[in-house]
């Protein structure tokens, strides 16, 4: 899951992308309005998180702009004032939901695996497929009731190609989902996770489509 | 003792006042009355003896009841009653020669001679007189009983005082109504104000307030506005606080989380645990400005007391080489210039120094690296500079509103350094000027007379 962090403050930033990268996602970080409005422009984001309180442009501004070009990411708003007005200015900019400071991280997860999940139309919290079952709440893998250990870019991995079924995922897309813009990607990165995936749960998890991607089957 | 309230005092001051109008006016009444009376009737009576003693009385048996009848006719017609009017003829040795059959036999035939008397006759008080008759060979008297000229005055003072009796309860009731219609305005003020709540600091409504009060009325709504307007600065800075701590809340709940989740990653634990430090600075120094700025507040009117002479030049070098480390650390150049006057010699010198210490912390955490930030303190002025830094018109403004930190500060920082700088100079009657100059951006404190 990649997600997109504009936030201003240094220590609320690296705090959210630290922790989410450590829950298994990709978080590419913004402190700017401007730099952040532009890259969900450029680049695709499973969620985005957007503090209202930004320097160069106005976290509303931007939100605004995005779904006037279409953009249909949810958006995840962090608000420190506590007053409703905000909220509800946030909400009807199209905000799919919001956090009001001071928040846990967990809750932050919480939220924004929510919104993924609406998102993809998957509503149950757990998603069982050839034996396997996965928590995105958690992050926990199970197959055939064993706990799975696996490490978070796999988790993120599974999960990508959990949510996906019966879809062709592209190795470039994948790349980009589970990546941010500063990890480093060696060239046959997805190849390695996949095989992980294989030796870890089942050889026939996933199933490699030549020259195009990956699939799972139902 | 209790006092009575202001209506009924009022109100029964009224009525011994105009009560004692009223008998004074009743007394002069009846003494005008009596006299009128007795003017008429004494004139009626000298004429009536006037008339008996130009009578001949030789020959009375012959015309005693032709004259007796005509003179009782001639008083009835005067006077519908004549009982009270009698008369008796003496002859000079006393004799009774003639009188008018009913009282006039009782009247003594001596007695005060040529003027009206007062005597006793059979039980009454009567008012008497006597004239020699033009022949001097009789006395006439006339005499009329007193009780009865009593009753006449009585009549005629009745008449003249029931009207204005009727007019003073009149009076009195006008008065009244006018007093409870008039106190009715107080009294709804005096409800209201009762009935108010603790927290309802809305003006009084002044509609309908007599002149006389409405200088109470005024400065009880200037207290309650006041009293509004300090409790509305008091919520605000109450809200914006807690807002303001919610942002280092934040971050340090999310860099605690990060640490917990990283026990088993060091590199990663050591860099949360290092944000956290960072985290609780932010707090620390945030928490330590708002007590200030409330202290500050709290304080404004204790403080002119607490004076003694500043020493600036001690002040700038201790706070210069406070922040000699940070300077480095920025490889800032902290140059002093204490060659004259500051805007105020005599203070607090602890707050004197927070104003400073603010400016250049200020100066420091907003400029480059490699800048210089300048402190002079002379010609009147205390000035603090940070070269090759600019502050945009538009944010200018906004400097010293409370908690306003343009966005995207990356230094900590409360955003109430510039409202404690203010603050401060208020106190001791200084303004305290921005602008972008030669020397770079300069923060300035200057007399306000100037």
């Amino acid at each position: 899951m990649r997600i997109l962090l504009i936030e201003d403050d240094s220590l609320i930033g690296d705090g959210i992308k630290t922790g989410l990268e450590n829950f298994g996602f990709a978080v590419d970080w913004f402190r700017d309005g401007n730099e952040g409005h532009e890259s969900l422009l450029q680049a695709q984001y499973d969620a985005v998180i957007l503090d209202l309180g930004l320097p160069g442009r106005d976290g509303l501004s931007i939100l605004k702009d995005w779904r006037s070009r279409g953009k249909t990411e949810p958006v995840l708003i962090l608000t420190a004032r506590g007053d409703v007005d905000e909220r509800i200015a946030g909400l009807n900019s199209g905000a799919d939901d919001y956090l009001g400071k001071p928040f846990s991280l967990k809750e932050v997860q919480a939220r924004l695996n929510a919104l993924i999940r609406r998102k993809s139309g998957v509503v149950v919290p757990e998603i069982n497929y050839k034996g396997v079952t996965f928590n995105p709440q958690t992050r926990k893998t199970f197959y055939q009731g064993k706990e799975i250990t696996l490490s978070p870019k796999e988790t993120a991995l599974l999960e990508l190609l959990l949510l996906n079924r019966n879809k062709v995922l592209s190795k470039e897309m994948i790349e980009n989902k589970i990546y941010a813009w500063d990890d480093e990607v060696s060239s046959n990165a997805v190849e390695v996770h996949i095989h992980h995936l294989r030796k870890k749960l089942h050889k026939d998890i996933v199933k490699t489509i030549n020259k195009i991607g990956y699939i799972m089957e139902d | 003792m209790k006092k009575l309230n202001l209506r009924v005092r009022l109100l029964i001051f009224l009525i011994l006042i105009s009560a004692a109008v009223f008998i004074t006016a009743g007394v002069l009444s009846w003494k005008e009355a009596s006299e009128k009376v007795d003017e008429f009737f004494d004139t009626y009576q000298i004429a009536l003896a006037r008339r008996l003693s130009t009578t001949d009385w030789t020959n009375i048996t012959h015309e005693m009841q032709k004259i007796s009848d005509k003179l009782v006719d001639d008083i009835s017609n005067a006077e519908d009653e004549d009982e009270s009017i009698g008369f008796a003829v003496f002859s000079n040795d006393g004799e009774r020669i003639f009188h008018d059959g009913e009282n006039g036999r009782y009247f003594p035939p001596f007695g005060r001679k040529g003027s009206f008397g007062t005597e006793r006759i059979d039980g009454e008080k009567w008012r008497v007189i006597r004239l020699t008759s033009t022949d001097n060979r009789f006395i006439v008297a006339v005499g009329q009983e007193l009780d009865y000229r009593n009753e006449i005055v009585e009549d005629m003072f009745e008449e003249f005082m029931t009207p204005w009796a009727i007019g003073w309860g009149v009076m009195l009731l006008a008065i009244i109504l006018m007093l409870t219609k008039e106190f009715a305005p107080l009294n709804r003020l005096a409800r209201q104000l009762k009935q108010r709540k603790g927290d309802d600091l809305s003006p009084l409504d002044e509609t309908d307030i007599p002149g006389e009060v409405k200088p109470l009325t005024g400065a009880v709504n200037y207290l309650l506005n006041q009293t509004q307007e300090m409790l509305q600065r008091e919520k605000s800075f109450i809200a914006d606080s807690a807002h303001e701590l919610r942002s280092p809340l934040t971050a340090l709940k999310v860099q605690l989380e990060v640490a917990q989740m990283s026990a088993d990653d060091p590199q990663k634990l050591n860099n949360a645990l290092d944000k956290l430090a960072l985290g609780i600075n932010r707090a620390e120094r945030l928490v330590e400005q708002l007590l200030a700025f409330s202290r500050i507040e709290a304080g404004f009117d204790s403080l002119p007391g607490e004076s003694s002479p500043i020493d600036w030049a001690q002040i700038a070098t201790q706070i210069a080489e406070d922040y000699t480390p940070a300077a480095q650390a920025k490889n800032i150049n902290l140059a002093l210039d204490i060659t004259g006057r500051a805007p105020f010699e005599h203070g607090n010198p602890v707050w004197a120094a927070l104003m400073l210490k603010n400016m250049v912390d200020n100066a420091i955490k907003y400029s480059p690296e490699s800048a210089t930030v300048s402190i002079s303190i002379k010609y009147n002025k205390i000035k603090v500079c940070n070269s090759n830094t600019m502050v945009d018109e538009d944010k200018l403004k906004h400097l010293g509103q409370r908690f306003y930190r343009p966005a995207g500060q990356k230094t900590t920082g409360s955003g109430l350094g510039i409202s404690i700088i203010m603050k401060i100079a208020a106190l001791y009657r200084c303004r305290v000027a921005f602008a972008n100059t030669d020397e770079g951006f300069c923060v300035s404190i200057l007399p306000l007379k100037d």
